[in-house]
């Protein structure tokens, strides 16, 4: 399954048994700390007043992550956190807001949002960004929001993102378009030599 | 074969007819077993609501239902509505509303589930819970 989905859209996603019981919301979404894949949620209870829940939802003990809620096997799925550990993870693997930089040392944006492969796979796949202007050339009235691949090469310290200076060709701010050029990007970077 | 939309609102009478303990008010399901378990019945706002299993159910017609009294206070499982739940595939994803279901009256097996997405075998039904009626998909985007 190849299905993209943009990680602002999963918070307040219900966490849906396959017994039909929905047992949370998911609050924020936590990656791990090269920004590779989805380590796990952080939740909120279901009503408008109950708060983060001391709980949370490790990636292994997602059955599918779907469109419209993330399926879990049962309520034994979530397990017991300190919420101040669930803070900081929350903190530590949050990726929204962080800076991108290529490997030639250019900042080009920061990070609006994460594109991550639904279902099974949790594989994050691409960023959108507000890009700045070395990126993308147009009127500088407007803004630009971008979707650049994740790339292979990419490596995360602290609140910084580093791309390789090739990713950047690969840049389109459509979606659909997106789609095909990934495609294409991860291609070469398999044929290309290291 | 018997609709649920059917069953609803139909009279319960004793054995020989000499009693009246209602009207059909919902159906209970397990949706993991694909069974309708218990009928619940209503008789007036001053009576409340009794709970019969489906064992004490001796006749389903089309005029009406034929049952003996409990004896007692039967033990449920909390009810969920079939009827109107949302349907959501174990892969995450909605497939509408449940307008109807068919289920055979003598066992109470269910039979099928129709969805606005079309209908839905009852060997699909994985769990009925206060969210939704979880079904099993082949793969995503079909039902």
């Amino acid at each position: 399954m190849n299905e993209l989905m943009a990680v602002r859209s999963l918070t307040t996603l219900p966490v849906v048994t396959l017994g039909g019981d929905a047992v949370a919301h998911v609050k924020d979404t936590v990656f791990d700390a090269s920004a590779v894949r989805i380590t796990g949620f952080t939740l909120t209870g279901r009503t408008l007043l109950s708060g983060p829940l001391p709980q949370d939802l490790p990636w292994p003990a997602v059955h599918c992550l779907g469109h419209h809620a993330v399926m879990v096997r049962g309520r034994e799925a979530l397990c017991d956190v300190p919420l101040s550990v669930a803070r900081r993870d929350a903190l530590h693997g949050r990726l929204l807001g962080a800076r991108v930089v290529t490997d030639a040392g250019d900042v080009v944006g920061t990070v609006l949002d994460v594109l991550v492969e639904g279902g099974t796979s949790g594989r994050v796949v691409a960023f959108r960004l507000a890009a700045h202007r070395e990126l993308v050339h147009g009127s500088r009235h407007r803004r630009h929001r971008v979707y650049v691949p994740r790339g292979e090469a990419l490596s995360a310290s602290g609140r910084t993102l580093v791309i390789p200076a090739r990713a950047t060709a690969y840049v389109t701010d459509d979606l659909p378009g997106f789609a095909a050029r990934a495609g294409a990007h991860r291609d070469r970077g398999r044929s290309a030599p290291p | 074969m018997m609709l649920f939309s059917r069953v609803r609102g139909l009279p319960v009478l004793t054995p020989g007819g000499a009693d009246r303990l209602g009207t059909v008010r919902a159906l209970t399901v397990d949706a993991a077993s694909g069974r309708v378990t218990h009928v619940r019945v209503r008789r007036g706002w001053r009576h409340g609501e009794t709970v019969l299993a489906l064992g004490t159910v001796e006749a389903v017609g089309q005029d009406g239902l034929v049952a003996r009294p409990p004896a007692g206070r039967t033990e449920a499982p909390p009810h969920r509505d079939l009827l109107g739940s949302r349907v959501l595939t174990e892969y995450g994803e909605e497939r509408g509303t449940v307008l109807d279901a068919a289920f055979d009256p003598a066992d109470g097996r269910i039979e099928a589930v129709l969805t606005t997405f079309g209908e839905v075998p009852a060997d699909r039904l994985l769990g009925l819970g206060d969210h939704a009626l979880v079904v099993r998909a082949d793969r995503p985007h079909r039902l």
